[in-house]
């Protein structure tokens, strides 16, 4: 049999037979042996070319080969799979083609992702589920470092025993809450009033309601801890909303113990009309100075695209007065919209209140969207922003490129 | 990296391997660096059967990388190898892989099997445009027409749009072919074209041309041609369509802007209804006006001068022809400042009627409202292309009504080159004026059908053509009995 297959692998090398006769040659008259006499080969022809002594299709080979086994087994699954196990099952070879997908799914998120109306709908939603799994699995891992680094910390603190002497019990965040409650506590009954409008449901999709909730669960956290909290008052609040849906789960059972007012009423019905100031960024009428006897309402809404208009047109409907932050006056905007993220303003309105300086204040705005404050004549600021810009964009293509290059070997593209 | 001229020994690969920063995504690498300098097939195939013979296996992303080679080259036999290996090795293969397999197999002789392979695709998603192109072309290529056909409509059955290159194939293949069902089809395209206010390109063009002329006994003839403003062709003196909405088009159209446009969602986002029930009544105690003019747009014409002054250049320019004109503006314009003179106000509140809207409301809004109440020859004049209102608009049918209407009722400004005595061309007359003005329409530019005639406005593929652009390049095709 090796001789046979020597003698007419010399054949076919010396003919001048197109390549696929090769293949189909051996394909068709040694099915069974090839691996065999092959590696008998290769041991004899080791002076041969690199070239020549190597099979290009032994690859389908160990392909097919490996498949013999796990065919069988697969026979016996029914082909035709119902619509979440193929979605599965298509998801897995998406993330197999290195397509930003997770690697586990839930039925829920699996349901939604089907629900998905467009495919870029269906690719955004499993990217998001990606990063998001990315992001655990960092934030998982570095627990775990920290945790090894404490264990050590402490056997070295178990060597060198040593009892510390204080005269506080070590219960700082227990205390620091109590210390807190006590102020909102005290600003439920003195302090300023500061309304959320949670009327803005159905302008909202559910991961913007889902971001909402987040933002003002910071907002409250910040006012918490400030020295002069605002009295907070959720208005238009709806019982089963989806608002409350996601407080509840961010807050579980200390939502009912929040030092807050939440209603169902409007803050036209609570307060005196005239004492009441919409703040938003569609306002033509700029914010000049932070008033202690006035109430400020914020939209709770996060949009993500763009509708404007919307909080304007809710204080035209009831008559009130409205105002913008003096972004533009005090600062050189660059990019980016001017709606600022709800714990953002409540930052800033904190700030204000306490120090009534506006530089201070607008701080927290998020410095990828400003250049730094105006304190030059305005032509020498636009030389700035112009130079910046400049350097900016010339920045930002290199980070571009690099993003790609790095990105570029993982994708595959369909030309 | 650069990829081996010649097909290597595992220990070369290997060595090549180890030398690589991140071993693990190696042959992805590889793979694609080979793809972009189209390397040997066999070089490829060095490279899995090293990576098979030391992991027993070659992952999935490989092998489509691998795949995406031999489509590349078209490497008929090898496709269909990887397709058997994928198909026993995988439960089910994902969007990108038979793509790529449909691309590869309908451009070879096994072009049937591209058709099995949509089927496969069609259980997991809608296949993409592109699938849908290479199975039509691969029919059409090979005269089955009928099934392109089948396919083309099921594509289109599932909103998914074709490209003109799918659509000038099928002229393309169809060239000298004889049937009246087949010539029905064509014609169909066409008044998709028509439908979806596409323009085709100068070859897309001339493969219609060629078509109609090799149409087996039909004595079609085509012309290139431009139509003169009056809309009459001057091949076959036909008088194209007019440009003007029908009643019912123009009802439906002022019903939309009023309720979507206008009120939206919220009427207090644009104006609010104490202030829309005013202009109502003035708009109504006035009508019809012949021309309504977006003040504050023509205002800002020509930075140089003031602003009150442009809009009384432009006020005064189009009130000599004896038309009602209707002026919208805001409060603002009526503080007497450094760019709003009074008495300038007050001169031009003598030729045309004001209508001064708040300071935060939209004026746009009324000016279409004010357009349209006033009827089909009423024109309005702005350099805003209105995009945002047009976008306000719930579906895609009245969007395209808005585009005709508009086409036929703007005029648009422009401040000249040099600023001085630049012709102003309307309709009828010429008027010596600082800015020219881009003419309303009398014709519909679109596709457009007599039956012994054909009308096919097409763009030059290097003119830059911008969207509210329509081309002046005419395709006249005429049969001859």
């Amino acid at each position: 049999m090796q001789c046979a297959n020597m003698l007419l692998r010399k054949i076919v090398r010396s003919s001048v037979l197109p390549f696929a006769a090769q293949h189909v040659m051996k394909k068709d008259l040694f099915p069974l042996s090839r691996t065999l006499s092959l590696s008998l080969c290769l041991k004899q022809d080791k002076s041969c070319e690199a070239s020549e002594k190597l099979d290009l299709d032994e690859w389908k080979k160990v392909m097919k080969s490996s498949l013999q086994e796990e065919v069988s087994e697969t026979v016996l699954e029914p082909r035709e799979l119902s619509g979440l196990a193929a979605a599965r099952e298509t998801l897995e070879m998406w993330r197999l083609a290195g397509r930003a997908v997770p690697e586990n799914i839930s039925e829920e998120q699996l349901k939604t992702f089907m629900e998905c109306p467009s495919k870029s709908a269906k690719k955004k939603y499993l990217k998001y589920l990606h990063l998001k799994e990315l992001h655990k699995k960092i934030a998982k891992r570095k627990r775990d470092e920290k945790r090894e680094g404490r264990l050590e910390a402490q056997d070295q603190a178990s060597n060198t025993d040593e009892t510390k002497k204080s005269s506080f019990i070590c219960l700082w965040s227990s205390t620091m809450d109590k210390a807190y409650s006590w102020r909102a506590a005290q600003s439920m009954i003195f302090g300023q009033p500061l309304v959320f409008d949670m009327s803005y449901e159905k302008e909202m999709s559910l991961r913007e309601v889902t971001n909402t909730v987040r933002q003002i669960v910071m907002s409250e956290s910040s006012n918490r801890r400030s020295v002069d909290p605002f009295h907070i008052h959720f208005c238009n609040f709806k019982d089963d909303s989806l608002y409350h849906r996601e407080f509840i789960k961010h807050y579980r059972e200390a939502w009912g113990k929040l030092l807050i007012t939440v209603t169902d009423q409007c803050y036209t019905e609570i307060f005196p009309k005239d004492k009441l100031i919409y703040l938003t960024a569609d306002s033509p009428k700029v914010m000049k100075t932070f008033d202690h006897d006035k109430i400020y309402i914020v939209g709770s809404m996060v949009d993500k695209s763009i509708k404007t208009g919307v909080s304007l047109a809710r204080a035209k409907r009831l008559g009130l007065e409205t105002a913008a932050l003096p972004l533009d006056k005090y600062l050189l905007w660059s990019s980016g919209a001017k709606n600022l993220t709800l714990d953002q303003m409540m930052h800033i309105l904190l700030t204000l209140k306490d120090t009534a300086d506006w530089e201070k204040a607008l701080e927290f705005v998020p410095k990828r969207k400003c250049c730094g404050f105006v304190n030059k004549p305005v032509t020498e600021l636009k030389k700035t922003l112009d130079l910046i810009n400049t350097l900016k964009l010339g920045k930002a293509r290199e980070k571009v490129e690099k993003k790609f290059a790095k990105k570029h070997p993982r994708e595959y593209k369909i030309k | 990296v650069q990829p081996p001229e010649k097909p290597l020994q595992a220990e070369e690969w290997n060595k090549l391997r180890e030398n690589f920063q991140l071993p693990e995504i190696f042959e992805e690498v590889m793979l694609n660096s080979m793809i972009r300098c189209n390397s040997p097939i066999d070089v490829a195939k060095s490279l899995l059967t090293h990576v098979a013979k030391r992991n027993g296996d070659i992952a999935y992303n490989v092998l489509v990388k691998y795949l995406t080679l031999c489509v590349q080259q078209g490497q008929v036999s090898e496709i269909r190898d990887v397709y058997d290996i994928m198909k026993v090795r995988f439960k089910v293969l994902e969007s990108g892989a038979y793509s790529l397999l449909i691309k590869g197999l309908s451009n070879s002789d096994q072009w049937r099997m591209a058709f099995t392979l949509l089927e496969e695709v069609k259980k997991i998603v809608i296949p993409s445009r592109t699938c849908y192109e290479s199975c039509i072309k691969a029919a059409s290529r090979h005269q089955e027409m009928e099934l392109a056909f089948q396919l083309y409509k099921e594509m289109l059955a599932k909103d998914v749009v074709p490209t003109l290159d799918l659509l000038q194939s099928f002229f393309n293949f169809s060239r000298g072919m004889k049937g009246a069902e087949l010539q029905e089809e064509l014609f169909g395209i066409l008044l998709y074209l028509r439908e979806n206010q596409i323009y085709p390109h100068r070859t897309f063009m001339r493969t219609i041309k060629l078509w109609f002329e090799s149409v087996p006994g039909g004595n079609w003839k085509g012309h290139l041609t431009k139509i003169t403003d009056s809309g009459q062709c001057p091949v076959c003196k036909h008088q194209l369509e007019d440009s003007n909405l029908t009643e019912e088009e123009y009802s439906n159209l002022s019903e939309k802007i009023i309720r979507d446009v206008i009120h939206g969602t919220d009427t207090f986002r644009k104006t609010s209804p104490k202030e829309f029930e005013a202009f109502q009544a003035f708009v109504e105690n006035r009508l019809p006006f012949d021309i309504v003019i977006d003040g504050l747009n023509v205002s800002h014409i020509k930075s140089r001068k003031m602003q009150c002054e442009n809009l009384f250049d432009a006020v005064n320019c189009l009130a000599k022809e004896n038309a009602r004109l209707l002026v919208l503006g805001r409060k603002h314009m009526l503080m007497n400042n450094s760019n709003w003179k009074r008495e300038i106000m007050k001169e031009m509140q003598n030729k045309a009627d004001f209508f001064f809207a708040e300071n935060i409301s939209e004026d746009d809004a009324f000016l279409l409202y004010a357009t349209l109440r006033s009827g089909k020859h009423c024109r309005f004049v702005t350099r805003d292309f209105l995009r945002d209102h047009k976008a306000c608009l719930s579906d895609s049918l009245t969007r395209h009504l808005f585009r005709k209407w508009q086409r036929g009722h703007q005029i648009a400004f422009y401040s000249s080159a040099n600023g001085r005595s630049i012709n102003f061309l309307s309709k009828k007359k010429v008027f010596p004026f600082i800015f020219f003005q881009q003419p309303a329409l009398r014709y519909d530019c679109v596709v457009q059908t007599t039956g012994d005639t054909w009308h096919i406005p097409y763009k030059d593929v290097f003119e830059e053509k911008y969207s509210y652009q329509v081309p002046r390049k005419w395709l006249c095709i005429q049969q001859k009995s």
